[in-house]
């Protein structure tokens, strides 16, 4: 499967990253390796084989549906660049 | 060209627990902002899921309660995206593997028939934080408490056909989730979304066309709107020879019409795979038997047993299993109750009704408990007051907590019962009102009631009215 | 200068040779003198996390906690509350945590006192610890190589004396190949044994947190605090916490480790072959039986390995958004804008590759071919372990193909790169627990050998390698320091 310079804008589009279009080309060539390399799975027989979601063979736990009451708000936000009244800030989105 | 309407309903449902799905902040509405948001809902670095049992344990209630399978094995799955009220740049959902699938519902037409609707599957997920767009002049402001509440999404087959089933639907689901008591059902909060996809196709054909999606219907009477704006749009695009593009629309309930929302959306590909920070939910027979046998008697079954057991009247049955809460009030009446329980479903669907209209209040914040209702109505069937009293009393009550029998005590409202003193009443009236008395014998039978009505005011609503009646009625005809 | 063992500070802490405050000071000062030639260190001017050492009455409440005074590092991957947590990366530069990871507290709880946060490759991805935003870390056994990554920092900071033991993360051999690499022995435990809780997600079914000590004897003390059932983690696992300390001394006589012909097809070249040849002899001398086993799809471990790791972190890392935390570019109108320009700034090259590819695997039309298939891949890798565990109770081969390669060889050839992880990948795959130990310089380079075994098994690796490092000396052999003022640069 080769992929294509569009191929990297597009997924560049999906996984919200910038490159430069210098940049572009070496990504493209670094991404063809290792795709060459991972394309090796497809030689292994996997018919009747389930997928490993997990390494260990266990469920999920359930939580009791208990309230923890932390407002730390005040504290988090010091983290935050753009928070304002409580609020986070984004760019103008327009619906 | 005859078109047919296709719908289908993706209703999400915010349930009723008290913590979010996955972290253990409150999931209480109207708070201030960001208040609510655990470092788990606000995604902050390092930070994992842990899922909630009460939400499975609601999800399966509505599984069963729309005869669904319940899957044995259940997985969650990330659904990516990149949005301002998504904080983790994906949300917990499901994709293969839902905990509800395969289930019904019937809803009744117009016509009196059932219509069974297919439900596809209904599958757990988190909600979003808010977008505020007013707030700031030139930022989108971020409210995420609501980020991490408890969703049920629940997909309908296409198999809806008009607006008027999809409201139908639509409302059975309402009232299923409330009688569940796993979501409060209100729209304005939040807690009931529905987005409905539209599509047409020729009559004869048997595959579907390309359907819209029309998100932010927050009340029934813009689904109503919403579908049929939209069938007229896309009628008139097929019948000019046209296609209709398969993408998401707004309903703007000003405009009453749907709107293109901006396309990026649609070239959004989820890229979904199993969350690898939850394990398979398992859930053994055990948990299902306990369920089943908690689940509540649901609508139809309760209106058949008010029918055919307490031998009220279908329409007024209808009226008051329509509200689990006030079937429940009225239940708990029953319990204190030895007479006619019609009598007590007319009183629920008359004076009580028309108080909670008129306050505007839910029966839970009904001042007047189920038991001195019950104490009240019991008192008309043994005949203790008239109901033209107890309607006074019920007044009282509304604004002062008295024992029923107390206060007729106190007020002397007991009913007059006594034949004798009664035609000492009747007879005094017609002497007052000869002209009435002559227009009676004469053949206008309605001058009956201005005669009783006197005799009624003369003993301040206490004489018993159907006494009353028969000796007014009695007299005249002896004279 | 000398290292001292997490036992010997034991010890000497007992004897009141030196206090938990000196001991310290000590280290901090070590840090400071000579830690400019490894750049080991991201942020090591904090404040004991335990209140105990500016506090002298505390200390005796805490004598009895496991680990009273022992100063330690953490890689930068972990919270640490109110202490900067970067994950060596521009994104988190100024990220201070309003929380510990719940190993962290788990360190706290029993004593054990923060001296700093170790460098790291950008959240964990890499095998150099050369993608970090703040600068490549030096193995202390030569300047101009890499210590191995991603938790380069905490290798190089044992590995001198830095600090006596440090935290380190495992997602596809980052413990165990820096281990290697710089002389020491590096843990990771089974996958659920310790808390994920607090650890910034690189891979999450693949990450665990483990140990880089001087000994294995060390690595005990500290796993028993360490390890053990979290309810903030789902992937936690209710497993009791065994005395690991107790488990050294038991008897290996008799038992069987098995050699997977894939590991010894001559690939190795003849010196590190001759060092894996010689330390088999030694475990066999202590009575151990060695058996020829296959693992058949071993080889598939890499391409299976870069399928899911860059697939969970593509999404792990899409909350590094710059809105709640996290750089941040002022000034953009535009939402899609703004996003782009704070990941593109924030995050290095290796970790916007492995986005990619993550993408692309996980994307509409791939998901079956590769995500799907790798996955599929993993089963038939788990399932050879547990065919090979029915005969065997250890499986032994090398960590690494060679010892530590130059800085600079192999940054611009990410497969290369990626091809280092050979030995070590498959056992994060199966969730299994795996130790490297030292076994011999060539070159005047260190190199490590590598044991697997069986889910929960760690007593095992830990007792095997205690008996190792009580007939041999390569795991108390230590770099020549100079101090930082006298290094040439």
């Amino acid at each position: 499967m080769a992929i294509t310079k569009s191929d990297i804008e597009h997924l560049c589009g999906l996984s919200k990253l910038n490159l430069d279009d210098d940049e572009i080309p070496i990504y493209l060539q670094q991404m063809t390796d290792i795709l060459e390399m991972i394309e090796q799975l497809q030689s292994a027989d996997t018919d009747e084989i389930i997928p490993m979601a997990h390494p260990l063979d266990m469920h999920q736990r359930l939580r009791e549906d208990k309230v923890i009451d932390t407002n730390d708000r005040d504290i988090y936000q010091k983290n935050s660049l753009s928070a304002e009244e409580g609020f986070y800030k984004v760019p103008k989105v327009i619906e | 060209m005859h078109w047919e309407t296709v719908i289908g309903l993706e209703i999400h449902v915010q349930l009723a627990c008290d913590s979010k799905i996955f972290s253990s902040a409150s999931t209480v509405y109207g708070k201030e902002q960001n208040t609510q948001a655990s470092l788990i809902d606000l995604g902050y670095p390092g930070v994992l899921p842990v899922l909630n049992k009460e939400a499975v344990m609601m999800a399966i209630k509505f599984g069963l309660a729309v005869e669904a399978e319940i899957a044995d094995l259940s997985i969650f799955a990330r659904k990516n995206y990149f949005y301002p009220d998504l904080p983790k740049g994906y949300q917990i959902s499901q994709y293969e593997l839902p905990i509800v699938s395969h289930g019904q519902l019937a809803i009744t037409l117009d016509d009196g028939t059932d219509k069974i609707i297919g439900i596809t599957r209904a599958h757990l997920e988190e909600d979003a934080g808010k977008s505020i767009h007013d707030k700031f002049s030139d930022t989108t402001a971020i409210d995420l408490n609501r980020a991490g509440t408890p969703l049920l999404e629940i997909v309908s087959e296409p198999e809806l056909s008009s607006a008027k089933e999809a409201i139908l639907y639509m409302q059975k689901i309402h009232q299923l989730v409330r009688y569940l008591k796993i979501s409060d059902g209100n729209m304005q909060e939040g807690s009931f979304r529905c987005d409905a996809n539209v599509s047409l196709k020729p009559k004869e054909n048997t595959r579907l066309g390309t359907r819209a999606e029309i998100k932010n219907i927050n009340s029934f009477r813009f689904v109503e709107s919403a579908i049929n704006f939209e069938v007229d749009r896309q009628k008139e695009i097929l019948e000019q020879g046209g296609s209709v593009v398969q993408e998401t629309r707004l309903y703007d309930s000003d405009a009453k019409e749907t709107r293109s929302m901006r396309t990026k959306e649609e070239a959004n590909d989820y890229r979904y795979f199993p969350d690898p920070d939850l394990l398979p939910v398992k859930i053994d027979k055990g948990i299902i038997e306990k369920i089943t046998a908690s689940l509540p008697e649901l609508f139809d079954k309760k209106v058949d047993r008010y029918v055919s057991t307490l031998s009220i009247k279908r329409v007024d049955a209808i009226e008051i299993a329509k509200n689990i809460e006030l079937a429940e009030y009225f239940e708990d009446a029953l319990n204190t109750y030895n007479g006619n329980p019609q009598l007590l479903a007319n009183w629920m669907l008359t004076e009580v009704m028309a108080i909670l209209n008129k306050d505007k209040i839910e029966i839970a914040n009904l001042s007047i408990t189920a038991q001195s209702l019950s104490q009240l109505i019991q008192r008309i069937d043994d005949g203790t007051i008239s109901s033209t009293i107890a309607k006074n009393i019920f007044s009282q009550l509304i604004e002062s907590k008295m024992d029923v029998d107390e206060l007729i005590k106190e007020q002397g409202l007991e009913q007059i019962s006594d034949t004798t003193e009664i035609e000492q009443i009747v007879i005094t009236v017609l002497k007052e009102h000869q002209e009435q008395k002559d227009q009676y014998l004469a053949g206008k039978e309605q001058v009956l009631g201005f005669l009783i009505g006197k005799v009624m005011q003369k003993t301040q609503g206490k004489a018993n009215p159907k006494l009353v009646n028969d000796l007014m009625v009695k007299i005249l005809s002896n004279n | 200068m000398e290292r001292f063992t997490v036992k010997a500070i034991q010890n000497m802490l007992s004897d009141k040779q030196i206090n938990a405050a000196e001991l310290f000071d000590l280290y901090s000062s070590r840090i400071t003198d000579y830690d400019q030639s490894f750049n080991a260190f991201i942020t090591s001017d904090v404040e004991p996390n335990v209140e105990y050492i500016t506090d002298d009455k505390n200390q005796e409440s805490l004598s009895d906690a496991a680990l009273t005074g022992i100063p330690y590092a953490a890689k930068d991957i972990f919270c640490t509350q109110g202490i900067r947590t970067t994950c060596g990366s521009k994104m988190l530069e100024n990220f201070i945590p309003p929380y510990d990871a719940t190993v962290i507290k788990n360190l706290k709880q029993q004593g054990a006192v923060l001296l700093g946060k170790t460098n790291m490759d950008e959240f964990a991805m890499g095998s150099s610890n050369e993608t970090s935003y703040f600068g490549s870390v030096h193995n202390p056994w030569d300047r101009e190589r890499t210590p191995g990554g991603s938790s380069g920092g905490s290798a190089a900071a044992v590995a001198a004396g830095l600090a006596p033991i440090a935290l380190g993360t495992d997602t596809g051999g980052s413990i165990r190949q820096p281990a290697a690499f710089t002389g020491i022995t590096g843990l990771k435990p089974t996958y659920g044994r310790c808390s994920r809780y607090g650890m910034v997600a690189f891979a999450s079914s693949l990450d665990q947190a483990g140990i880089l000590a001087l000994s294995a004897e060390d690595t005990a003390i500290f796993l028993e605090s360490m390890a053990g059932f979290d309810p903030l983690d789902s992937t936690s696992v209710e497993e009791s916490v065994p005395q690991y300390s107790q488990y050294l001394e038991e008897n290996i006589k008799g038992k069987i480790i098995g050699l997977p012909k894939e590991f010894f097809d001559g690939s190795l070249a003849s010196p590190y072959e001759a060092l894996v040849a010689e330390s088999i002899d030694s475990y066999k001398k202590l009575g151990i039986v060695f058996k020829e086993i296959s693992l058949p799809n071993i080889g598939y471990s890499v391409p299976t390995y870069y399928v899911v790791a860059p697939a969970e972190c593509s999404s792990n890392l899409a909350r590094y958004d710059g809105v709640r935390f996290g750089y941040h570019s002022k000034n953009i109108e535009d939402l899609d804008e703004f996003y782009r320009t704070n990941r593109q700034i924030g995050f290095g090259e290796e970790v916007k590759r492995r986005i990619i590819t993550g993408t692309y695997v996980l994307s509409a039309g791939y998901y079956d071919a590769y995500y799907l298939k790798a996955q599929k891949v993993r089963q038939l890798i788990n399932q050879d372990f547990e065919r090979a565990f029915e005969s065997v109770d250890i499986i032994l081969g090398p960590t690494t193909q060679t010892s530590a390669f130059k800085l600079g060889e192999k940054v611009d050839d990410p497969v290369s790169m990626y091809m280092n992880d050979i030995y070590t990948i498959s056992s994060n795959l199966a969730g299994l627990p795996a130790i490297s130990h030292p076994i011999g310089f060539v070159q005047g380079l260190p190199y490590g050998l590598q044991l697997i075994a069986p889910h929960f098994k760690e007593h095992d690796l830990l007792n095997l390698t205690h008996q190792y490092q009580k007939v041999t000396d390569w795991h108390q052999m230590m770099p020549k320091l100079s101090m930082s003022s006298e290094s040439n640069n």
